[in-house]
């Protein structure tokens, strides 16, 4: 079922990681990003791991939902490391068919970018999993108030963000209960080519329009019943303030990208 | 061997995810056919998940649904044909009309079923009497109608497979005390004149007692009580516990009983209750 997807999911809890400001785990994300990117050797990777898988135990999410998410990459995992053992030449031969060779140096690339995805995957959905969507939009819009010397309209960009992710899921739970009726009126989507299944969902599509438009204008409508009118005046609920804990993440992530420094200057690169 | 048969159905939404929640627990169940059955129960006691296991929506966890003695569930062929002799019509169908007229949204299900042309316009004709619809609807778009037609158009659509079996999920919510008493008697009229099973699930216990000749009570996912109208709601006490009504006409008489009159209490609808009130009446007022 499409309910099962949980890579952008907010699973609630109060762990080190979920207790951490937004505004830091918006930040700190971006850098381990860019770090893992860096990153040219195994030690600095395995680095970047093992801290990656730290933050997943620190964040107490059952590993049960993270292997599922990871499924959802499985197959990009499998191509590009089928890929970099064909592509790469080099090193000790250790296989040598007619068509193709594998190579030491083929096996290595690919365990290094197998590694790299995985953390990067790990921890940017450890962001979304760690933190409610509304939290999320709030860090962003206050990270990047400082654009509205140029005249861009931060809040509102963050409020379409807010809305739009409020109403992911109601959407998906939508879809589910359009399928479910049309199914019972004998709908067929799982067979025939590809232009009867495209056909097959004009009957779930129309009635999905329909409803987000009605919605949209409902909500805009209990919007200006609340005098919504922008960010002008408008005060916060929820303050944010940073903790020891993130000062201390903070310390941790310097630490850590110094170290990848260190290492890829020590020890060179294997790609 | 029963119409429909349901046994020890069990059903968890969110499986193997922090979120579990057990929705059908052990449930066991057969209707027969020609029955009226009401189905009832308080928000989120399971009702819409026990009823998308009929027609194998809903695949159960453990426990099995016998159509006409066979695994719904045993193979695919038999799961699509029994989703055209179970229909059933959701709990606000009015936001699943998609066609551009009122005739061929009605004729989706029939079409699917690959019905000839004349016996799918035979097929919506029926239905479309059925829930009271005039022929000049026909060419409408069903996104011009009122609230109330369009709720009409939907269970139109379910009826117009001629399923043994029909299960609406609350087909009278969100409508005005008018368009549900339409609806309703549209219903009872489609059980007299097709002599088919209808389930149908409600909140109105009022709507229940007029319909129904058998109710089912489910409560936190299992099911509390089967039996007669009659029997169910002697049970009051029982119901009240549930966070549920008795009908509002046998509220009336249990109070007047227990004041002093000598009302008989079991009588569920309000023409019962005018014509038990009349007979009191007549009798000199009761003993007081
Ligand atoms: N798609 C779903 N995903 C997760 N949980 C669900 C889903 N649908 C229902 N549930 C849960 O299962 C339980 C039973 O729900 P169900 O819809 O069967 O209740 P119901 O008796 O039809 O209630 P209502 O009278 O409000 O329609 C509820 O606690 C609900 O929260
Ligand atoms: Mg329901």
């Amino acid at each position: 079922m499409i309910k099962d997807i949980t890579i952008g999911q907010f699973f609630p809890g109060d762990s080190f990681v979920h207790k951490l400001d937004p505004r830091m785990k918006l930040v700190l994300t971006f850098i381990y990003i860019v770090a893992i990117f860096l990153c040219q050797n195994f030690f600095s990777v395995g680095l970047v791991f093992a801290l990656t898988v730290l933050c997943v135990l620190l964040s107490r999410i059952s590993p049960r939902v993270i292997l599922k998410g990871m499924k959802m990459i499985f197959f990009i995992i499998l191509f590009t490391s089928v890929l970099q053992i064909f592509y790469n030449k080099t090193g000790t031969t250790w296989l040598d068919a007619k068509y193709f060779q594998i190579t030491s140096g083929g096996v290595f690339t690919a365990l290094f970018v197998v590694i790299r995805i995985i953390s990067l995957i790990l921890f940017s959905s450890l962001l979304t999993y760690t933190t409610s969507p509304t939290l999320l939009t709030d860090a962003i819009e206050r990270l990047f108030s400082f654009l509205k010397i140029f005249k861009i309209r931060v809040h509102t960009l963050a409020m379409i963000m807010t809305i739009a992710l409020r109403f992911i899921p109601t959407l998906i739970e939508e879809i589910d209960k359009i399928m479910s009726a049309q199914k019972a009126r004998g709908a067929d989507l799982e067979s025939g080519g590809v232009i009867k299944r495209a056909k097959a969902l004009i009957p779930i599509f129309i009635p999905l329009f329909v409803n987000a438009f009605r919605r949209a204008y409902d909500l805009a409508l209990a919007m200006e019943c609340r005098c919504y009118r922008g960010s002008e005046g408008r005060t916060r609920m929820r303050q944010m303030h940073l903790a020891f804990r993130d000062y201390f993440a903070l310390a941790v992530t310097v630490c850590v990208v110094a170290a990848i420094v260190f290492f890829n200057i020590q020890f060179g690169s294997v790609l | 061997m029963s119409l429909l048969e349901v046994k020890n159905l069990t059903y968890i939404y969110g499986k193997g995810t922090p979120f579990e929640m057990r929705a059908l627990d052990g449930v066991s169940l057969s209707v027969e056919k020609g029955e009226i059955v009401a189905l009832i129960g308080h928000t989120g006691s399971g009702k819409s998940t026990l009823i998308q296991h009929l027609n194998a929506l809903l695949k159960p966890h453990s426990g099995q649904v016998l159509f006409m003695g066979k695994d719904i569930n045993a193979d695919k062929a038999l799961t699509r044909s029994v989703r055209f002799q179970v229909g059933l019509c959701f709990q606000y169908p009015e936001y699943q009309l998609f066609e551009s007229t009122v005739y061929r949204d009605i004729a989706f299900g029939p079409t699917n079923m690959g019905l000839k042309e004349d016996e799918v316009r035979a097929a919506v004709s029926e239905a479309a009497a059925f829930v009271g619809l005039k022929e000049d609807y026909f060419e409408k778009s069903p996104f011009d109608l009122s609230g109330g037609e369009k709720r009409r158009v939907a269970v139109a659509g379910v009826m117009a497979m001629r399923p043994e079996v029909l299960i609406l999920d609350e087909p009278t919510a969100g409508l005005d005390p008018n368009g549900r008493r339409v609806i309703l008697s549209l219903i009872r009229n489609y059980c007299t004149q097709t002599g088919k099973t209808v389930i149908i699930v409600s909140h109105s216990m009022d709507d229940v007692a007029s319909l129904a000749s058998r109710i089912i009570v489910m409560n936190r996912g299992k099911i509390a009580m089967d039996g007669s109208v009659e029997q169910v709601f002697l049970r009051s006490a029982e119901l009240t516990k549930m966070g549920l009504n008795i009908p509002q006409v046998t509220q009336i008489l249990l109070e007047l009983k227990k004041r002093g009159y000598a009302v008989n209490s079991s009588v569920f609808t309000l023409e019962g209750a005018r014509r038990e009130l009349l007979r009191v009446l007549k009798e000199g007022g009761g003993a007081k």
